[in-house]
């Protein structure tokens, strides 16, 4: 008898927050729809293409671990996921240093601050393609301005076809890319030294502490949440860098600058792969939520 | 005012004491990557504008006569006026979508305290993970039955839901740090919820808003990977894959492939210095608080 009250108590309650919910849910519901339909969706049929193998056409043929097991042997998945680790060791350490050089320089104060910044974060808003123009341009054979320069400067025995040429596609593709958001970390840092104790700073004057030495022992500790934040941004577009190389590289030539998105696009869309390719498609998944995962981890550290 | 008054003075403060040697060797790199920055642009600009002839002789320099027809003739022969059409067809939608969309939920999600709302933000969070690698495959099927591949729905539909979960992340963090009693006082004077949003809410957040109307719309105009797989048809490209085909078809065509690239960065260009402020300011807060 009681417990029968208590029971229609609570599901009166429950529909009372229920009607109370409601308007909350009906703001909700249109994105979450769209967002289920055309992310949630295929994200899950994607783990299931990784136990299948099927050509895009005909039927599905499931195949268990099978794709996963050929992770293992797949000797240019390797080859590309190293391309991934320079990518994302160099791509990482080059624009923070440059930013951190570049916000050093400005935290002391500069006339047209405000004029370096925008130039600074203008190559972060060009579209890829635009990007791959310029720099196909700067490392042209014939009338590039890379090989000019190296010319002009009595390096002329250098200058190469610099995206055409194993040992330098990489590297070319990748200084582009951080030639392409290095303002990126640049706005960023500026963010950080916003937010930089003066106080601290001051002591550490008041300490007989150098310009330099300030900057190194007192301001960038503080700027630890900020530059955290950068190297996750960089790790997981890193490990998931596409558009630059394929425009520019196609991940050749060869497989030079082969990377796991460029693979996994070449295994799934013109080697008509599915199954294998989704199955690259998660292992890319997997690394960004590792990364995603380890950088939450370090800034509850960090807090 | 004030406060640019107080932490100028504090600056100066700070660089006491900096020497005449040392503005030199701060403004010499200052200078230096300005320069990395803008000369590359440059030169597209000017090669735009030179004849094929021209820039073998002088690649590097600024063009002798200015050939504007290069402009006129990429705009029709190189079909950069139906490929920008294209672009402002499929950016327009896509931002509406993605900033009312994410406006709403990330409203709903902030103000509302719903069973299972911390789920749901998760649930949207993950795609802020997910690389977009890892959907993409399934969704090439999925729009084919839905008989959209090839279609201009075949870009918008899934860049509002690839734009969302920032969006909402976004959006979500603004209300948040909106007072609860503005909302609860239109609320006692019988508004309904949606009119709360609509009159009270919406007008407080266009700042926020506009950070994410110029977010969107750079991230729409730039999306690359989306409209080469599902919208490859030559009268359907956007600007940036009109420019990649243009690029591989007419390689020896130099001074065309580079007012193609103009016509491609201007507006963005043009757009970011208007709001740069506005753009930085979004890009960073959604960075740090993130």
């Amino acid at each position: 008898m009681a417990s029968a009250q208590l029971a229609k108590g609570s599901t009166q309650l429950r529909r009372r927050s229920l009607r109370k919910a409601m308007p909350g849910y009906a703001f909700i519901a249109p994105a979450f729809l769209l967002y289920a339909i055309f992310f949630i969706y295929p994200f899950i049929i994607s783990i299931y293409y990784s136990f299948v193998r099927w050509s895009g056409a005909g039927p599905k043929e499931f195949i268990g671990l099978a794709n996963y097991q050929r992770l293992f042997s797949d000797r240019l998945l390797w080859q590309a996921l190293s391309h991934n680790l320079v990518w994302v060791v160099v791509g990482t350490v080059a624009p923070i240093a440059i930013a951190l050089l570049l916000g050093a320089l400005m935290w002391r104060g500069a006339r047209g601050m405000l004029v370096f910044r925008i130039i600074y974060f203008l190559p972060v808003v060009l579209a890829e393609v635009v990007v791959a123009i310029i720099w196909n341009w700067i490392y042209h054979p014939l009338f590039g301005a890379l090989n000019e320069l190296l010319a002009a400067i009595g390096l002329g025995s250098l200058t190469r076809g610099w995206l055409g040429d194993p040992d330098t596609a990489l590297i070319a593709v990748l200084v582009t890319a951080i030639w392409s958001y290095f303002g990126f970390a640049f706005v960023i840092i500026m963010a950080g030294l916003q937010d930089v104790n003066v106080d601290l700073v001051e002591a550490a004057m008041i300490d007989g502490a150098n310009g330099w030495q300030r900057f190194v022992h007192v301001v960038i500790p503080e700027l630890r949440h900020v530059l955290t934040m950068i190297t996750a941004f960089t790790l997981i577009g890193g490990f998931n860098v596409f558009v630059i190389i394929f425009i520019m590289t196609q991940g050749g030539p060869g497989t030079a600058t082969q990377v796991i998105g460029t693979y996994t696009y070449r295994k799934a869309f013109q080697e008509s792969d599915i199954g294998y390719g989704a199955t690259l498609s998660l292992v890319m998944t997997t690394i960004s939520l590792v990364a995603s995962y380890l950088f939450i981890r370090l800034r509850e550290r960090s807090e | 005012m004030a406060v640019a008054a107080n932490t100028s003075e504090r600056a100066e403060a700070r660089y006491a004491g900096s020497s005449l040697g040392f503005k030199i060797l701060q403004y010499s790199v200052l200078i230096f990557f300005a320069l990395v920055c803008l000369v590359p642009i440059f030169w597209v600009v000017a090669n735009s504008l030179k004849t094929t002839r021209e820039i073998a002789l002088n690649p590097l320099g600024p063009p002798t006569t200015f050939r504007w027809e290069n402009y006129t003739e990429a705009w029709t022969v190189g079909r950069f006026g139906r490929y920008f059409a294209n672009s402002i067809i499929v950016t327009i939608p896509i931002v509406i979508g993605s900033v009312s969309l994410s406006c709403l939920a990330g409203y709903g999600l902030a103000r509302f305290k719903v069973r299972g709302s911390n789920l749901i933000f998760y649930i949207f969070l993950l795609g802020l993970m997910v690389p977009f690698q890892s959907i993409m495959i399934p969704l090439f099927y999925i729009l084919r039955d839905l008989r959209l591949l090839g279609t201009y729905w075949a870009m918008i539909l899934p860049s509002v839901a690839v734009a969302l979960p920032f969006g909402i992340f976004f959006m979500r963090a603004f209300f948040l740090r909106l007072p609860d009693e503005l909302a609860d006082a239109a609320k006692i004077d019988g508004a309904s919820d949606f009119a709360v949003f609509w009159r009270v809410m919406l007008p407080l957040s266009l700042p926020a808003l506009a950070a994410q109307i110029v977010f969107q719309f750079m991230g729409a105009w730039k999306e690359f990977l989306i409209p080469l797989l599902y919208m490859q048809r030559e009268e359907l490209r956007p600007l940036v894959l009109g420019l990649m085909f243009f690029k591989g078809r007419f390689t020896q065509n130099i001074p065309l492939t580079m007012a193609g690239a103009t016509i491609v960065m201007l507006p963005i260009v043009v757009v970011y210095i208007i709001f740069q402020r506005r753009f930085i300011q979004g890009m960073t807060a959604g960075a740090l608080k993130g």
